[in-house]
């Protein structure tokens, strides 16, 4: 029977993934929270950049959790 | 039966004040008091309502968390260059160096999240005034955000305060708008000139 489940580094693994996977929904919110706040107030120039920001915010993110599930 | 007197319309009084109050000006995009701003549109406004004074809090309430946000950036350099020192290596094998890896770039996500969140509750917690009302936009903790808006002819007194060394010396305070009955009362924080808006808002309402 293979206990590797129980294994500490498996665990670790697993608890990271999870915390990263917390992190992408909230990323997600900032970018709910951008496009809320752009409705209610348009100001020149900043919805665009915000907008890219969010998103680059929210690419990275899921890199970070491939990335975690790839070499940890 | 013939007119005695007839008083001036209340909109056409606003109305001379509002023009002595406009200069037309292009805002900047960090831009913390700007007086007429171009270019720049709210929920629910009227087709033609103008943007009288637009504020936010002045940039230097920023110092604190671009300050605390350099540190973070650096902390991890400043860590990894002294635990080698004490005989610590993170590196020592290709288990520990992936996890090391791992969490130091969620650590820097984690920093840019901060500073961005940061950023944009001071960006958005706005203060405008136009011809007809006040409006309130306020955002904290990137789950909230709140707008009130009250009709400048429900605000009974306006006044400012200035308190300690800091605002004092770079001209920024709480603005504070009481309004009539049981309608929320106006706050502005930290906002720049404070006494030139409060004048501003003063005239608007006709207590000059």
């Amino acid at each position: 029977m293979n206990f590797s489940f129980f294994q500490p580094i498996f665990l670790i693994k697993l608890i990271t993934l999870i915390v990263v996977g917390f992190y992408i929904i909230f990323t997600f919110i900032i970018f709910t929270q951008i496009k809320a706040m752009d409705r209610i107030i348009g100001l020149p120039h900043a919805s665009g950049i915000f907008k890219t920001v969010s998103v680059i915010n929210i690419i990275l993110a899921i890199s970070l959790f491939l990335l975690a599930i790839v070499i940890l | 039966m013939t007119d005695i007197f007839i008083a001036p319309k209340q909109n056409e009084k606003n109305k001379q004040k509002i023009q002595q109050v406009i200069h037309k000006s292009h805002m900047h995009v960090l831009s913390s008091f700007s007086k007429n701003p171009l270019g720049i549109r709210f929920q629910a406004q009227k087709k033609d309502e103008s943007i009288i004074l637009f504020l936010r809090p002045h940039l230097l309430t920023n110092l604190s968390w671009v300050s605390l946000g350099i540190f973070l950036i650096f902390l991890p350099l400043i860590i990894m260059t002294i635990l080698p020192m004490l005989g610590i290596n993170f590196l020592s094998s290709e288990i520990i160096a992936h996890f090391t890896t791992t969490y130091v770039i969620f650590y820097y996500l984690i920093v840019f999240s901060y500073v961005l969140i940061n950023f944009l509750t001071w960006f958005y917690n706005i203060f405008i005034v136009t011809a007809d009302r006040i409006i309130d936009i306020r955002y904290s903790d990137i789950v909230i955000h709140n707008v009130s808006e009250t009709n400048l002819h429900h605000i009974e007194d306006v006044r400012y305060s200035q308190s300690g060394v800091i605002p004092t010396l770079f001209n920024y305070g709480n603005l504070y708008a009481q309004t009539a009955g049981a309608t929320e009362n106006f706050e502005a924080r930290s906002i720049p000139k404070p006494k030139e808006v409060t004048d501003i808002i003063a005239s608007l309402i006709g207590n000059d």
